[in-house]
């Protein structure tokens, strides 16, 4: 029958699960993200310098297409700790990029729009509506951090033979585990300006912000203070450090991998505290 | 987990015990205990109360946004604190301020919220047809709710608290912003809600006409307490037996006669009379009263209390109704003038 003929009748069927439900928000998301041209373009953008460091990689393990290669030259073509560092780092910035984007239009319209008590009075609690939300940039950072960091390590373990992956096992999980981590800060920051404040575009601009505010704020802090302590403020080189660390990469001057690690966990909680304040279902006047 | 596994024998809708709720230092819901309809009746339970009553935090507490202080909400027999999944799954919530999801058509904004609540999502796309074409947006379905009117939104909110097939709809202030033509149509919609699907509904308003042509009970808050909790239909009933009458000739005798009748009559002079039925007594009696009095009957109004006296004198408005006034002065009314 047609459904305009049909009339209302009361659902009674069995119900989905709890992770069912929680996967609603990030389908829904991502079908919308994608359809953004601006999102899709920096997407695409973002896959150039794997796609160069893929080049870097076949490169250095054909030397022999270059006969005429310096012995030093050639050494600096390896594939190490260093190298996944760069490749990091570039992709990093893409990552910022893309959730200044798409990550204010996670929940500044949700707020805007009083779609909270919507949410919260069906079976999804506060802590489901951050994990659906966050599942949204994960899904949509991860295609241009991890993914091609561990199809660049892949690649040069089927390039350089079994060996190498045993001796370089760590640069893999610290390719992996490092962007996860990068993810979830960048991802928490574009979460917590979307909730901040209600207009999309002032909310992307405080996702740019905050990274710049704390760059700027941590070498202030070191030309006045005359420290390199500073530097922990920097969410960039903070994670910079702790990533060089996982690779077994030299590391950089300045605070040591355990001050950073507890710099992130603060502006972590500063971030949650955030979510926390601002996520709620009805706004108490005290 | 399904929704036909729900047990509704004699469940109360909604049970208080004790309700207490602080928001910041101060105590919004003072000590609530009450057990308002039964699981699977399909009534509509009318929350009334004057601004800053608490009701609107009560509905809030029953949702699970707020935490008791003290005491336990239970809907349908499950605990509002302790299993707020549950209690959610089976509630659908029309919130009074404007709520919607930006930029979504009414189709998709259906099938989101609808997946929300558990809908598997071929069902969810197919409900929302469904419920748009009943709450009246059918050819407006595809439109982007930002462009919808007041009114519309107004239906697309009762639209997604109905979507999943609730046992108890809360709705806050549904009429709000509606014109006459439109709250008709809200008003409609949720008596078909209760009286067609068996759905429970707590109907949240400050509009009073609305909450007695639809609810069954009401519950009357003040200061953060319930002050009247009435059965309106047995407050109907039991207010039939006033009645105002004018006559005309000698009414001398009338009160000996009315009491013969066993009912206690008042006489404000001029022929006006004020008078009290047993509640087993009929209209009919009056009539053959005054045909054997060779009394001529101007007037006859049937005077029963409103929700509007019942409201104002459970907030402290209004002392009395003036049928009460009769009821509570019979040594006067048995003397006939007063």
């Amino acid at each position: 029958m047609a459904v305009y003929r049909r009339g209302y009748q009361r659902y009674r069927g069995d119900l989905t699960g709890r992770w069912a439900r929680l996967m609603v928000l990030p389908r829904f998301a991502w079908k919308r993200l994608l359809e953004q041209r601006l999102v899709v373009i920096i997407l695409v953008a973002a896959l150039f310098w794997p796609l160069a460091c893929a080049a870097f990689i076949y490169v250095s393990n054909h030397s022999e297409l270059w006969p005429g290669l310096d012995r030093d030259f050639a050494k600096m073509l390896q594939i190490d700790g260093q190298f996944f560092v760069i490749f990091m780092n570039i992709q990093a910035v893409f990552a910022i990029v893309l959730a200044a984007f798409a990550g204010p239009s996670l929940i500044a319209p949700d707020l805007a729009n009083g779609a909270l008590p919507l949410y919260f009075s069906r079976p999804l609690t506060r802590l489901d509506y951050v994990l659906a939300r966050m599942l949204v940039l994960v899904g949509l950072l991860s295609p241009v951090t991890w993914v091609p960091g561990v199809l660049l390590f892949a690649m040069q373990s089927g390039m350089a033979g079994g060996s190498w992956i045993v001796d370089n096992w760590r640069l893999g999980a610290g390719v992996f585990l490092g962007f996860l981590l990068w993810i979830v800060f960048v991802g928490l920051v574009a979460l917590a300006s979307s909730a901040y404040v209600k207009w999309r575009i002032v909310a992307g601009a405080l996702v740019l912000a905050f990274f710049f505010v704390t760059a700027g704020a941590a070498e202030l802090i070191n030309e006045i203070l005359r420290v390199d302590w500073g530097r922990a403020l920097n969410p960039g080189q903070a994670m910079n450090q702790i990533w060089r660390s996982m690779l077994g990469a030299e590391p950089m001057r300045g605070p040591e991998t355990a001050e950073c690690l507890i710099a992130i966990a603060v502006m972590t909680g500063i971030l949650l505290l955030v979510l926390e304040r601002k996520l709620r279902a009805v706004e108490v006047v005290s | 987990m399904s929704i036909g596994e729900i047990n509704f024998d004699m469940t109360p809708v909604i049970e208080l015990q004790d309700l207490r709720v602080k928001l910041g230092r101060r105590e919004i819901l003072q000590g609530l205990s009450c057990r308002l309809g039964v699981s699977g009746k399909g009534k509509a339970i009318g929350l009334l109360g004057p601004n800053g009553a608490g009701k609107s935090t009560l509905i809030q507490t029953l949702l699970g946004f707020h935490r008791p202080s003290a005491g336990s909400a239970r809907i349908l027999g499950l605990d509002c604190h302790a299993q707020p999944r549950q209690v959610k799954a089976r509630v659908g919530y029309m919130p009074e301020n404007e709520a919607f999801i930006a930029e979504l058509s009414a189709v998709a904004f259906l099938r989101v919220m609808g997946e929300l609540s558990g809908l598997p999502s071929g069902v969810a796309l197919e409900k929302a047809h469904e419920v748009l074409f009943h709450v009246g947006l059918g050819e407006a379905r595809y439109r982007s709710l930002g462009t919808y009117s007041l009114g519309m939104k107004q239906m697309a909110k009762l639209a997604q608290a109905v979507m999943h097939g609730p046992e108890l709809v809360v709705l806050d202030e549904p009429t709000n912003g509606l014109d006459p033509a439109a709250r008709a149509r809200m008003l409609k919609l949720i008596r078909e809600m209760k009286d067609d699907h068996g759905m429970n509904v707590v109907l949240c308003s400050h509009l009073l006409r609305d909450v007695e042509e639809v609810c069954d009970e009401v519950v009357i808050m003040k200061s953060g307490r319930i002050v009247h909790h009435a059965d309106l239909e047995a407050e109907r009933r039991s207010n039939r037996r006033f009645v105002e009458l004018e006559v005309t000739g000698d009414d001398r005798d009338f009160a000996a006669a009315l009491r013969e009748q066993g009912v206690d009559g008042v006489s404000e002079g001029n022929g006006k009379w004020r008078l009290v039925l047993p509640p087993a007594t009929e209209l009919d009696v009056l009539w053959r009263v005054v045909a054997r009095q060779n009394l001529g009957v101007h007037r006859m109004t049937h005077r029963r209390d409103s929700l509007e006296e019942i409201f104002l004198k459970a907030v402290g408005h209004l002392k009395h109704t003036p049928g009460e006034a009769a009821a509570v002065e019979p040594e006067v009314a048995s003397h006939g003038r007063l």
